[in-house]
């Protein structure tokens, strides 16, 4: 202990210090690692269903088709409109619009007015039929259709409960024919 | 900053210096690191948050952009098929140039279809059996693919076996605030 020239004792008073260089040097070790593994996009997956071949009409019911599949809605892509076909019958959702999409003009759908017209058969459904489970659905669509459009139709369907989305690529006059039949039902 | 005042000038020229101060000189600078170290542990758990441990399971081709979906179903390691507007990749290897024959038909393509179908007798062989889980093929679209593609792409997966095609997308928050 230190001995003043007065005799007197003094005790140095110091204050605890944590040492924090270790946890700096840890971190900077840590950080540029995370930085380099961590991955900011997320990739998934939509799993698609096996579609049988193209009925008559949209709502169109045979003995050999189950009644999921007699339910099943379609969704109807051309290059003018978009159309839902249940089994209530066919009816025009929206007709395409261009949208600029990273710099492109490229065809796109009224998705807020599909997403309502799904919710609507969605209850439709539900009260008609309470006990039938019914989460496929087909999507038709010209040969041109772009895959955005297939997808974020996919997506609007998925919210709704449909969750086993099939594709289908027609002719124009095969969907045409299509459109005609189940409006024919309504 | 203003001109220093008469009382602040002999201080800032190091004259008349209180015997405090000059006692303090040999004093041990140190850098106070705590807010420091709080930051960098912000930054170490939002980084630690978006790390994930099974790594990339695909690769993603420069040639072509995913589309961008709600889905939140996890990625499973397949068989990848690639598709743009130029060419069709089976496991890294191109086996169909897409041209105006290749989009004018809506059947099955038969060259991928050998292909697919050679590479799941392959499959067949070198583990003696193969289950359903095995028969699925992960397929990567540009967002400008048009659907006559895809759908010759789906057809031919199905014909050769493959009877789960799953559609590899970008996922973007939504879905449930609509």
């Amino acid at each position: 202990m230190a001995q003043a020239a007065t005799g007197r004792s003094h005790r140095i008073r110091h204050e605890p210090e944590l040492d924090l260089l270790p946890v700096m040097n840890l971190f900077c070790v840590i950080i540029p690692f995370l930085l380099l593994s961590a991955s900011f996009l997320e990739i998934t997956i939509i799993e698609m269903s096996p579609t049988e071949g193209i009925s008559t009409g949209a709502g169109t019911t045979s003995l050999a088709q189950s009644e999921e599949q007699q339910l099943q809605p379609k969704i109807i892509l051309t290059n003018e409109e978009l159309f839902l076909g249940t089994v209530f019958g066919t009816r025009s959702i929206s007709r395409v619009f261009l949208e600029d999409r990273n710099g492109e003009m490229v065809n796109s759908y009224d998705y807020e007015a599909l997403s309502e017209a799904l919710g609507v058969f969605r209850e439709e459904l539900d009260a008609a039929f309470p006990s039938i489970p019914v989460h496929k659905i087909t999507i038709l669509t010209v040969d041109d259709v772009r895959y955005d459009n297939i997808v974020m139709t996919i997506d609007v369907c998925a919210y709704h409960d449909f969750n086993q989305p099939g594709l289908q690529v027609a002719a124009y006059n095969v969907l045409q024919r299509q459109i005609a039949a189940g409006a024919g039902g309504e | 900053m203003g001109a220093p005042t008469k009382r602040h000038l002999p201080l800032l020229l190091g004259h008349n210096k209180s015997k405090a101060v000059l006692r303090g000189k040999n004093k041990k600078v140190t850098l106070n690191l705590t807010s420091m170290i709080d930051m960098f542990t912000i930054l170490v758990v939002f980084l630690l948050k978006s790390y994930s441990a099974e790594g990339q399971i695909v690769s993603l081709s420069d040639a072509l952009t995913l589309p961008e979906s709600w889905s939140d179903q996890k990625i499973e390691l397949n068989l990848e098929i690639i598709v743009t507007n130029d060419a069709i990749i089976v496991d890294g290897e191109p086996i169909v140039f897409v041209d105006e024959s290749i989009l004018s038909e809506a059947n099955p393509i038969p060259i991928l279809v050998e292909r697919l179908s050679d590479h799941l007798e392959y499959t067949r062989q070198m583990r003696g059996i193969i289950d359903e889980s095995e028969m699925k093929v992960n397929i990567q679209g540009d967002v400008a693919t048009r659907a006559i593609l895809l759908q010759r792409v789906m057809s031919s997966c199905a014909q050769a076996g493959y009877a789960t095609q799953n559609l590899t997308v970008i996922k973007v928050e939504g879905g449930d605030e609509q």
